[in-house]
C-alpha cells in the first residue's frame, strides 16, 4: 500500500483524485467554482460583447475580435438622438407596470382562495393553473392576433380593435404570468396563522378586508417578490411584445426601439447594442435593490408547504 | 344587551360530527364556561357563536336575532383567541383600535375608547410598542383591550389564558372576573381546564364528543353531576368509579358491599358507584353519615402541602366505562384515590380502614352513565343548592 502511495504522486491527476476522494469537500468547491465560472461567463459575455460593438463605430464592425475596434462612446448618446428611445423605455414600463397591478390583483385573490380555503375541487383547479403555466404563450398567438384585432365575432359582438395599445400586450401577458404569482401568492398566503384572519373578521373586516389589512400586508415579501417578478418578465418578453403592436403606433416597446436601427439599406448595429445595453439597465439596477427580496421571497415560498 | 340562544346547533365534518344537537341559553351579562377535554368541540361551538364557523344545522340568536348566517362582523361580538392573534404589523394603539377604524369610528371617539381601555388594563405607556416587544401577559391584556374597546354585546373567549405560565394564568384569571363584572357583559369562555371553568363561571357547561353533557351552576356540577363523565371531568383529582351491581339493597363489588337500603335507584341494577377523593375517610374519622369500613392497603402517598394524596389498593378491580365516556380521563385507576388531611399518620404499605360520606356517594348506571342517585341517605335529597 506504501508504495501505492509513492506511485500516485508520480501522476499529478491522481493525486488530485487520491485528495478528492479523502477531502470531498475540496472537490466540491471546485466543482462550484467551474461551475460558477460557467454561468458567469455564459450570462455576462453576451453584455460584454453587447459593449464591444455598442462602442465600436458602426462602418469598423467587420471580422470582429474580442476587444472593440475604436472607441466611441458617445454611442450611447447618439441612441436617444436617433430616435426618442426614451418613449419606448416608458412604454414597455407602463406596460410591465400595468400587466404587474393586473397579475398582482387577481393573482392576490386567487392565491388567497388558494393558499388559505379549503373548497372542494381546490386541487383539480390548482392543478388547471400549474397545467396552463405550462403552455408555451407562442401557442396562442395566433387566435389572439385574430382576437385582438377585431376578427371575431361572438354572438354577434365583434371583438374589440385592441391591436397597437397597451392592452393587447398587457392582456395575454397578465394571462401568462398569473399562474406563478397565483403560486407564489398562495404559498405566501397559506403561512398566515388562521388566528389572525379569524381575529380580523370578528374585529370587523370582511375577507376582502382581512386581505388587504391583514394578510398581504404580513406577506409583504411574498407580494414584493411577485409584482418584481411579473414585471422582469413582462418587461423582457419578446413575441406579444413584437407582434401585437405595428411598431410605428404610440404603444411601442423597447423591442421595436432597438428594431428602428434596422433600416433598409444599413443596420447600425452600434446603436442597436448601445440601445440594448441602455434597456436592460433598469432591469439590473430593479434587481440589485431588490435581490434581497427576492431571494428571500422565492425562497420563502418554496420552503413552506 | 347580550343574550344568547344555540338551537341544536349541529356542525359536521365530512364523516366527523364535531358539534351535535347543542342547546344553549345564556342570559345577558352571564359568564358561561365551556368546558371538556380537547376535541370535544367547544372551539367549534365558539366558532359557530361567532360566526367563523357555519352550522350544518340549527340556528344561532343574539338578542332573538336569527344570527346564523351573518359574518362576523355584523355580529356584535368580541373574541380573544388563544394563541392571541395581535396583527404583528400593528401597534398596539393599531391593534386596538382595529375594529374601531374599520368602522370609520370618529378619531377622536378611538382616541379615547383606546384610551379607557388601555387605563382599565394598564396598557398606557405601551400603546405604541409593537406586539413583539411585549410579555405574554401584556400581549393578552391588549388582545382582551382590542375585544373591549368596541363594547361588544358578547365577549368569546378560546382558551384566552392557555398559552401563559401558571401563576400568570391565575393572576388574570382574577382580572378577567373582575373586568367581566365591571363591564357586565355576556361571556363564553372555552377552556380544558375544569377548575378555570369552575372559579369564574356562573354557569358550566360540560362538553364532551360534541354532545352537551350538563349546564348548570358550578357546584351543582361538583356535587350532582348529571352523568358518569361530568362527574368525572369536574373536581380534581378525579373522581373514584367502581363497577358493579345492586343485589338485595347492597351495592355489590367483589370485597365492596354498600347498604343502599335507603337510597332510590329506580331499580336499576348494573351501576357504577362514584366516590370524590375528599368524601373517602379513615375509618377513625367520624363523618356524619358514613358507609361501612372497608379494608385497604396504602399504594403511594403524594403529599402536596395541605392535604396527602393517598393511592389505595382496596382490591378492586377497576372501573368499567361506557362508550360514552372519554376512558382515559376518568377511569383506569385500579386504586382508590383519597385525599387525606396532611397530618394523617400512614405509611405505604400500612393496612388502613376506610369510609365513604354517604352524603356524597354518587350512582351512576353502568350502560348509560345517567347518574341515578347523589347520596345513599334515606332522607330525599335537597335538588339544588
Amino acid at each position: 500500500m506504501r508504495e501505492d502511495n509513492e506511485d500516485t504522486e508520480r501522476n499529478l491527476i491522481q493525486q488530485y483524485a487520491r485528495r478528492a476522494i479523502e477531502r470531498p469537500e475540496s472537490a466540491y468547491r471546485v466543482l462550484l467554482y467551474v461551475v460558477t465560472a460557467f454561468f458567469l461567463l455564459a450570462s455576462l459575455f453576451p453584455f460584454y460583447w453587447l459593449f464591444v460593438i455598442a462602442v465600436t463605430p458602426n462602418r469598423s464592425i467587420v471580422d470582429m475580435g474580442l476587444l472593440p475596434k475604436g472607441f466611441h462612446p458617445s454611442v450611447f448618446v447618439e441612441v436617444f438622438e436617433t430616435i426618442p428611445f426614451h418613449i419606448y423605455m416608458l412604454n414597455s414600463a407602463i406596460i410591465a407596470t400595468l400587466t404587474t397591478i393586473v397579475v398582482l390583483f387577481v393573482g392576490s385573490i386567487a392565491g388567497y382562495v388558494f393558499g388559505r380555503y379549503d373548497f372542494p375541487g381546490r386541487t383539480p383547479l390548482l392543478l388547471v393553473v400549474l397545467v396552463i403555466s405550462y403552455f408555451p404563450g407562442v401557442a396562442f398567438l395566433i387566435p389572439i392576433f385574430q382576437l385582438f384585432t377585431a376578427n371575431i365575432e361572438f354572438l354577434g359582438v365583434q371583438s374589440p380593435m385592441l391591436y397597437n395599445t397597451p392592452w393587447s400586450i398587457v392582456m395575454p401577458l397578465s394571462a401568462l404570468t398569473m399562474p406563478l404569482i397565483i403560486f407564489l401568492l398562495s404559498t405566501f398566503y397559506a403561512q398566515i396563522p388562521d388566528g389572525l384572519e379569524d381575529a380580523a373578521r370578528i374585529e370587523g373586516s370582511t375577507r376582502l378586508g382581512a386581505l388587504v389589512r391583514i394578510i398581504i400586508p404580513l406577506s409583504a415579501p411574498g407580494f414584493a417578490t411577485a409584482g418584481i417578478l411579473s414585471f422582469i418578465i413582462v418587461y423582457n418578453e419578446f413575441f406579444f411584445s413584437y407582434l401585437m403592436v405595428s411598431g410605428t403606433g404610440d404603444w411601442s416597446p423597447i423591442l421595436h426601439g432597438i428594431f428602428q436601427f434596422q433600416g433598409s439599406q444599413q443596420v447600425a448595429y452600434d446603436l442597436m447594442a448601445a440601445a440594448s445595453i441602455i434597456g436592460v439597465v433598469p432591469m439590473a439596477i430593479l434587481v440589485m435593490v431588490a435581490q434581497d427580496y427576492i431571494v428571500s421571497g422565492l425562497t420563502q415560498g418554496a420552503l413552506k408547504e | 344587551m347580550g343574550s344568547l340562544r344555540l338551537a341544536t346547533v349541529t356542525k359536521q365534518y365530512d364523516d366527523v360530527v364535531a358539534v351535535e344537537r347543542i342547546d344553549l341559553d345564556i342570559a345577558d351579562s352571564e359568564f358561561i364556561s365551556l368546558v371538556g377535554p380537547s376535541g370535544c368541540g367547544k372551539s367549534t361551538t365558539l366558532e359557530m357563536i361567532g360566526g367563523l364557523t357555519i352550522p350544518s344545522e340549527g340556528k344561532v340568536f343574539i338578542d332573538d336575532e336569527d344570527v346564523t348566517d351573518l359574518p362576523p362582523k355584523d355580529r356584535d361580538l368580541a373574541m380573544v383567541f388563544q394563541n392571541i392573534a395581535l396583527f404583528p404589523h400593528m401597534n398596539v394603539y393599531k391593534n386596538i383600535s382595529y375594529g374601531l377604524r374599520i368602522r370609520n369610528t370618529d378619531p377622536e371617539e378611538i382616541e379615547r375608547r383606546v384610551n379607557e381601555a388601555a387605563e382599565t388594563l394598564q396598557l398606557e405607556g405601551l400603546l405604541t410598542r409593537s406586539p413583539s416587544e411585549l410579555s405574554g401577559g401584556q400581549r393578552q391584556r391588549v388582545a382582551i383591550g382590542r375585544a373591549i374597546v368596541r363594547n361588544p354585546s358578547v365577549f368569546l373567549m378560546d382558551e384566552p389564558l392557555a398559552n401563559l405560565d401558571a401563576k400568570l394564568r391565575v393572576h388574570m384569571r382574577t382580572e378577567l372576573q373582575q373586568l367581566q363584572r365591571k363591564l357586565d357583559v355576556t361571556t363564553i369562555y372555552v377552556t380544558h381546564d375544569q377548575e378555570e371553568a369552575m372559579t369564574m363561571s356562573d354557569r358550566v357547561a360540560v362538553i364532551n364528543d360534541g354532545k352537551l353533557q350538563q349546564i348548570a351552576p358550578p357546584l351543582t356540577c361538583y356535587n350532582e353531576p348529571a352523568n358518569q363523565f361530568v362527574a368525572g371531568f369536574i373536581g380534581s383529582p378525579s373522581m373514584n368509579f367502581v363497577a358493579g351491581s345492586i343485589d338485595g339493597a347492597q351495592f355489590v363489588s367483589e370485597n365492596l358491599r354498600i347498604d343502599l337500603s335507603d337510597a332510590d335507584y329506580d331499580g336499576v341494577t348494573d351501576v357504577t358507584l362514584g366516590v370524590r377523593p375528599e368524601d373517602i375517610y379513615f375509618a377513625d374519622a367520624e363523618p356524619l353519615e358514613r358507609t361501612e369500613p372497608i379494608d385497604a392497603t396504602v399504594d403511594v402517598l403524594e403529599p402536596i402541602g395541605e392535604k396527602i394524596f393517598v393511592y389505595l389498593d382496596a382490591g378492586l378491580e377497576e372501573a368499567t366505562s361506557g362508550d360514552w365516556a372519554d376512558a382515559d380521563e376518568t377511569v383506569g385507576r385500579s386504586q382508590f384515590l383519597m385525599s387525606a388531611p396532611s397530618e394523617s399518620a400512614v405509611e405505604e404499605g400500612e393496612s388502613v380502614e376506610i369510609v365513604f360520606d354517604r352524603t356524597s356517594v354518587h350512582l351512576f348506571e353502568t350502560a348509560t352513565g345517567e347518574a341515578i342517585a347523589h347520596d345513599i341517605v334515606s332522607e330525599p335529597t335537597t335538588p339544588t343548592r
